[in-house]
């Protein structure tokens, strides 16, 4: 599975997901008896799916908080360098 | 036209090839400085030491890694200095996973990330959590979470291995996701 699969997907984490996620962190690969037994964790456990989608939420958080340089800062940035537009 | 373009012109004195090299990157240098620095003003320091290091140095640069690779790593270098410079003492120890992931503290968050845009006190909550990371981890996981780099790059740009880089991002997760429960879990 390559690591962009590895990565929890937005919104529904399935528990395959998270057991890829963890178990990337583990640096186990996927068919790993411990990886297994993580799998086999998590199918049936509503309190870590519950953590991870919480952690996939946080992220998403940081990601949708942007800020936009205004154009007085575009300004002073090009003055400072010496450049013109 | 293409960046690689771009910085060959630059490196022959061409100065509006380096102004729109500039206009080209600045929005996400000023962004990512913020998200590091998480001060305006910070920020802006950044972007334009940053930049001029670029104008500087634009004739070194070989084109074997990409401009923004380049350009990641001078925000994050900047950045831990003046971390370092200003507090030494004032973040929270992530070193042990133990103490880091509390998965029994489960609350069912009432805020969704995309309330964001129009809720100042939201903002507030994320400035402040993520204040208390250190800013070693806090580069790793805006490098990688947030901006969206691989693995590989965001080693590359903080010169640590790929497994010091997972760790480090799984930490950063699990502290800031128990700092925003800690916080919303009293909000409705």
């Amino acid at each position: 599975m390559s690591n962009e699969n590895q990565t929890l997907k937005i919104g529904m984490p399935t528990c395959k997901d998270v057991m890829a996620h963890i178990c990337d962190n583990l640096g186990e690969e996927l068919n790993s008896p411990r990886c297994i037994e993580i799998k086999t964790h998590l199918e049936n456990c509503d309190n870590c799916q519950h953590y991870f989608k919480s952690v996939e939420t946080t992220i998403q958080f940081y990601k949708k908080y942007n800020v936009q340089i205004s154009d007085e800062a575009h300004k002073r940035l090009i003055d400072f360098l010496g450049l013109k537009e | 036209m293409e960046e690689l373009k771009l910085i060959e012109l630059a490196q022959n004195g061409d100065r509006k090839a380096l102004t729109d090299l500039v206009k080209m990157y600045e929005q996400t240098v000023y962004n990512f400085s913020f998200k590091i620095c998480r001060h305006k003003d910070r920020a802006e320091h950044t972007m334009q030491e940053t930049f001029l290091s670029m104008v500087k140095s634009i004739n070194q640069f070989s084109g074997q890694s990409k401009l923004s690779t380049w350009l990641y790593r001078v925000v994050a270098n900047h950045c831990l200095m003046l971390a370092r410079s200003e507090n030494k003492y004032g973040f929270t120890s992530i070193d042990d996973d133990d103490a880091v992931i509390d998965e029994k503290s489960i609350a069912d968050w009432k805020i969704t990330p995309d309330k964001i845009a129009e809720n100042n006190e939201l903002k507030q909550i994320l400035d402040e959590s993520i204040q208390k990371l250190e800013p070693e981890y806090r580069i790793v996981f805006m490098l990688r979470d947030v901006e969206g780099l691989s693995t590989e790059e965001t080693a590359k740009i903080v010169e640590l291995s790929i497994p010091a880089v997972k760790s480090r991002l799984h930490r950063a997760r699990a502290f800031l996701r128990n700092e925003l429960n800690e916080r919303f879990k009293y909000e409705q």
